[in-house]
């Protein structure tokens, strides 16, 4: 058993391999015969190898069973989908797909291939294996299926000819394109080889390589992380980069010291931008290292429960909403390393109501809310995700605060896998749950169009919250190809959700990306957050 | 009253044993007064983020956590949750698995054997590994913690009294009660008890400690009780994302624990000396 | 002959008490209060979707028959697949034992390289100086939480000192496996670089999970030691004239170490359920580190078989001490 595994996973030999060991071994030899370890950043990156240091394991590398931004690297370096987003703001550039045209009824999509794209196989990357990977995100319900579910119907997408396919969908969706690069195409030839009673081969490729990234896998192991080679064969070839990388690892280093550290003395070349800011502040007093700052769109928001009481009462609403300690948080706890966020939109894409002022912490308009509540009080149960301090403390701030004008909480912390499941149900979501709404498509309707959509309601709205003039409003931007309307609903909608205060909206994140003083030519996108490493190398 | 005098002049006398007696004196009082002996009692529940990771000083003496709060006064509230994870843990293990090993080990039937079976089985289990199979399963919370301690402790103590009550019943005094028809549980009641107790005090005491010890993992790991409970286990796994610069953070409360569980196992190898005459120290050690 | 008894004895209970572990697992994996049919079924699955998946998996049939063919699963070397990545956890376990069982022999013998010297000292020298410093040592290794002498130790030596790796088994990927005992792989390799790296990643968890180990040593080896020097022949040697340190060394020490022997046994299987707080603060690739990521992402069916391999392990470790125990010292056996 063992083996088979170990086979699989080392199924891409490197001749590079050697060499660049042994030249790591010199190098290293000569760093302690200068003194320590810790002036072993002189070597950093001398063999073309970029070594990132991520948060979260990789325990799965199958592009459609994974769709969070902890393990994006894999999809973004591996493999490729018909359009890509690129920069911040993001925009959306073609990819694999040279050209695409939309019907005049918005419903049908025609994407037109690049002739002659590869697979790392070899292979040509054909229509069929785009209309197999939609079909394989549609089974498996996993990862990004969430973005096409009740969109695109299952066995609705057709291959016109090898290098055309076409997308009906079953409503107009003016969000459709900006899912598109999340539809990452695998191989169909050599996953379907693999499959094991029809399972799409979620076995086979949770880990291995079907692909056609700009690397190819060279070895796995879930317990270490991946790396990959250079594939010298891309579609994209590699003229925009003077001087590409050999190699890219991403290794799973789950504690935060490791990882700042590893930076430090050069082991490792980049990692997370969402460190603490002490640590941040810690980097940037390293000559080995530089931050990349960046505004991202990552907003941070405690979602209430308005189907529920008392949350079913907006004065309680707005007396949990003047009860949270905004500036402590933002300024304090983290160090003024995010931005005030008080709709729920980022601040900086369009749709984004830049005239709300949002709520400050006021215990006196609290009580006074609180004095005109109808429902009934009693204990509030604050959920957060285990394993993030941050959802913690937020959580333990808003207990503090909501204890001052004497409403009882209780927090719960629990992993993301019971907290995801919790909060698709009803009776089982906290009254309060603090949680990121990370960019998956660089739209509005990914933030408020997805939370407070009444249709969405235990499924990406977690808030139980149905108000019909927003939803008009949500439902109408959907469908419309109106850049200008679509901006102005958007706009109206998050000020009706901020003056409902459905929500406790916190802050915008920023993005410190932190990278070895060699490395050049860092693209940060929302989406990927720089991971995408084909831009990347070194100077000198 | 003679001997429970007498047994505290042999235990003071006994240096080590009185240190760990003092020791955990030293948790109870900081347990019950901690309204009083606490600089910033209200930091249990309330928090200052401007405050937040300073170093120890005179205002704080064991520094700041991260969100403000006094963590002096937070680990002397952290005695509370420690000593009541403990006793309740430690409580329900003695009264599941004493009455179960002096059942079982009273009765030469199929039904001692397997209750002792059954014991064995747990015994099978590292368990630490089944505490938080059991905690995981539950889900976090004190009561969760207690329930997964209590659930995997017992059989120690099935294990302990079982065979101390077979070898109780080879004395010739319980033999000759038995013999003239007393009652079993009488004869449990009136001379095996008596006769075990010592070896279950020792037993208890020191597992005070590996009870505090494995509560703390559980914490640490995530699975103790939520913030912001001041658990020391929880403390020091988030004191982790702070290091090296908040030092203190994770010191104070890694200290606690040590001193508790210290003076637990000091108080029992003394108490095993002088309860249990038969395993002496110098031997058993 | 007795050896002979006791050793059938020992593996007669072996199958039943694997059974009852059975038993306890899979009692516990369905008391979970979520639902882990809901959870496999993806996060957007309908009722009626993860309804027909529990029927495919038979999650739906009576607990017995559950039961049953968990047992036929797991005595085909199946310990179900992983909630989060669908890839089977035997195989997952199997390639991070090396890792445990490496880290778990390290700590054993050095705990027992560095203990039974200490502990011997202490007996001879008893009631001195000496000996009360290793006592408060030694009550000290029993009573410091693993988890945070790691920290501390990171603390000094990895952080402030920066003369230790902070964490991990090996910078990149490590020697070319073969044993998967990575000291072992790197001499295979003649590679003294890799060597002296794994070396050095192995330093802090080592003596993280050896501490406590050293410290139950030191005191069973000064019993043990003890015990030999008042028992009667000792003291028919010394009265016939034998120097004390030949003594000691010659006749106590034999004796006195069969108890230690049984002892580092049994600390090999606590040590290896010790791992698991040990490795996740290291980050070390073994079961620990497994059980505890699997842990934050509830991972049930992962956390099962982690917990059923620790009591295999565990059980097979005390068998095995059992009966070289009764092979050793006969008179023991009962």
């Amino acid at each position: 058993m063992k083996h088979a595994m170990r086979h699989a996973v080392k199924f891409v030999q490197h001749p590079l391999r050697a060499p660049a060991r042994a030249l790591g071994r010199l190098a290293l030899a000569a760093c302690i015969a200068v003194g320590g370890l810790t002036a072993s950043a002189g070597f950093a990156g001398a063999d073309g190898k970029f070594v990132f240091a991520n948060s979260s394991p990789y325990d799965s590398l199958d592009p459609h069973a994974v769709f969070d931004v902890g393990r994006v690297a894999t999809r973004l370096n591996l493999y490729d989908g018909l359009l890509r987003w690129h920069d911040n703001p993001p925009k959306l550039d073609p990819w694999l797909a040279e050209s695409y045209e939309i019907s005049d009824d918005g419903l049908t999509y025609t994407f037109k291939l690049r002739q002659g794209a590869q697979f790392h196989d070899g292979s040509e990357i054909e229509a069929s294996d785009v209309v197999y990977s939609m079909e394989r995100i549609l089974a498996m319900k996993k990862g990004a299926f969430s973005l096409y579910q009740g969109t695109i119907a299952p066995g609705s997408t057709r291959a016109v000819d090898k290098h055309t396919v076409e997308f009906t969908l079953t409503k107009p969706s003016a969000i459709f394109l900006s899912t598109v690069p999340e539809i990452h195409v695998v191989n169909e030839e050599l996953v379907r080889a693999n499959e094991v009673d029809g399972d799409w081969g979620t076995v086979w490729l949770s880990a291995n390589d079907a692909g056609s990234g700009a690397f190819q896998l060279r070895r796995y192991d879930p317990a270490i992380g991946w790396s990959a080679t250079r594939f010298d064969d891309h579609f994209m070839g590699w003229d925009h980069n003077p001087n590409p990388l050999d190699e890219i690892e991403f290794r799973t280093v789950v504690e935060i010291n490791s990882r700042v550290l590893g930076l430090m003395n050069g082991d490792f070349h980049g990692t997370d931008g969402y460190l603490p800011q002490d640590q941040v502040k810690r980097l940037e007093e390293s000559d080995n290292v530089y931050v990349n700052e960046q505004e991202s769109m990552r907003i941070f928001y405690a979602i209430l429960h308005n189907g529920r009481s008392p949350m079913n009462d907006i004065h309680f609403r707005k007396a949990v909403s003047y009860a949270f300690d905004y500036d402590g948080f933002n300024q304090d706890i983290l160090s003024g390393s995010v931005a005030r966020n008080p709709a729920p939109v980022p601040n900086n894409i369009w749709g984004s109501p830049g005239d709300v002022e949002g709520y400050t912490f006021d215990l006196e308009k609290a009580k006074e809310h609180l004095d005109q509540m109808t429902e009934p009080l009693r204990e509030i149960t604050v959920g957060a995700l285990a394993g993030y301090q941050q959802t913690e403390q937020a959580a333990a701030l808003l207990q503090n605060g909501m204890n001052k004008i004497g409403i009882k909480t209780k927090i719960v912390a629990e992993p993301w896998s019971v907290v995801s499941n919790n909060m698709r149900d009803e009776q089982q979501m906290y009254d309060i749950l603090f949680l990121w709404r990370s960019t998956y498509y660089a739209d509005p309707h990914n933030w408020v169009g997805e939370m407070y959509a009444c249709d969405q309601i235990g499924a990406r709205n977690n808030s139980w919250y149905c108000n019909q003039e927003v939803d008009k409003l949500l439902t109408e931007a959907l469908t419309s190809t109106d850049p200008e309307l679509r901006k102005a609903n958007y706009e109206k909608a998050a000020r009706l959700v901020t003056e409902d205060a459905a929500g406790v909206f916190v802050y915008n994140t920023k993005w410190f990306g932190p990278f070895n003083a060699k490395v050049k030519g860092v693209h940060f996108s929302p989406i990927g957050n720089a991971q995408e490493m084909r831009w990347i190398y070194f100077e000198g | 009253m003679e001997t429970a005098r007498y047994l505290l002049k042999k235990l003071l006398s006994d240096r080590t044993a009185a240190l760990g007696a003092f020791l955990i004196l030293l948790l109870i009082l900081a347990a019950i007064l901690a309204p009083v002996l606490a600089t910033h009692p209200e930091d249990v529940t309330e928090f200052h983020p401007s405050e937040r990771l300073q170093g120890p000083s005179a205002e704080h003496f064991f520094g700041t956590d991260r969100m403000g709060s006094d963590i002096y006064s937070r680990i002397l509230y952290g005695a509370r949750i420690t000593i009541a994870i403990a006793l309740i843990a430690i409580g329900v293990s003695v009264l599941i698995g004493v009455p179960i090993g002096l059942i079982a080990g009273y009765y030469r039937n199929w039904a001692s054997e397997a209750l002792m079976r059954v014991s064995d089985i747990f015994l099978s289990v590292p368990q630490i590994v089944l505490a938080i199979a059991i905690a995981q399963t539950l889900g976090p919370s004190l009561e969760n913690v207690i329930l997964a301690l209590s659930a995997t402790y017992w059989p120690f103590w099935a294990r302990l009294v079982y065979a101390e009550t077979r070898s109780a019943l080879n004395e010739t005094y319980v033999e000759a009660s038995i013999a003239l028809g007393a009652r079993p549980w009488r004869v449990m009641m009136l001379h095996v008890l008596p006769n075990i107790s010592s070896s279950v005090i020792v037993r208890t005491t020191i597992g005070m400690g590996g009870t505090i010890l494995t509560a703390a993992a559980l914490g640490f790991l995530g699975l103790g009780p939520p913030p912001p409970t001041p658990e020391w286990g929880r403390m020091i796994a988030e004191s982790r994302e702070f290091l090296p610069e908040a030092w203190w953070y994770a010191t104070a409360p890694g200290l606690a624990i040590f001193l508790v569980v210290m003076g637990f196992n000091l108080l029992g190898d003394g108490l095993r000396d002088i309860l249990d005459p038969r395993i002496r120290r110098s031997r058993d050690e | 002959m007795r050896a002979v008894v006791l050793t059938v004895h020992r593996l007669v209970w072996f199958f039943p008490t694997v059974l009852g572990l059975l038993v306890i697992v899979f009692a516990i994996s369905h008391v979970i209060p979520a639902d882990p049919v809901a959870f496999m079924a993806g996060e957007n699955a309908s009722r009626e979707q993860i309804e027909a998946l529990r029927h495919r998996l038979g999650y739906d049939r009576p607990l017995p028959v559950q039961f049953f063919s968990y047992v036929v699963g797991v005595l085909q070397g199946d310990l179900g697949t992983s909630l989060y990545t669908q890839r089977p956890i035997a195989e997952d376990l199997i390639s991070r034992l090396p890792a445990t069982l490496e880290l778990t022999f390290v700590a054993v013998f050095l705990s027992a390289l560095i203990g039974v010297p200490l502990g011997v000292v202490a007996a001879v020298y008893r009631n001195s100086l000496l000996d009360h410093l290793l006592r408060i040592f030694t009550v000290s290794g029993l009573a410091i939480a693993a988890f945070w002498l790691a920290i501390l130790l990171q603390l000094l030596f990895a952080m402030r000192l920066g003369w230790t790796p902070l964490q991990g088994r090996v910078s990149g990927w490590g020697p070319d496996e073969v044993t998967g005992f990575f000291l072992i792989d790197a001499l295979i390799m003649g590679d003294w670089e890799i060597f002296r790296d794994v070396v050095a990643h192995m330093t802090l968890p080592a003596i993280t999970l050896g501490f406590p180990a050293m410290a139950t040593i030191v005191r069973f080896t000064r019993a043990g030691v003890l015990n030999a020097i008042n028992s009667n022949y000792v003291l028919y040697e010394q009265a016939m004239g034998f120097p004390r340190r030949v003594v000691v060394w010659k006749y106590v020490l034999r004796n006195a170490l069969i108890g230690t022997v049984t002892q580092i046994g049994l600390i090999f299987g606590v040590l290896i359920a010790n791992g698991v707080v040990v490795e996740a603060v290291f980050n070390w690739p073994g079961l620990g580190t497994y059980a505890v990521n699997s842990i934050l992402q509830s991972d049930y069916n992962a956390i099962m078989g982690f917990t059923l391999t620790q009591g295999v392990i565990f059980i097979i470790v005390n068998l095995l001490v059992d009966i070289s125990h009764g092979v050793i010292d006969p008179r023991e056996a009962r």
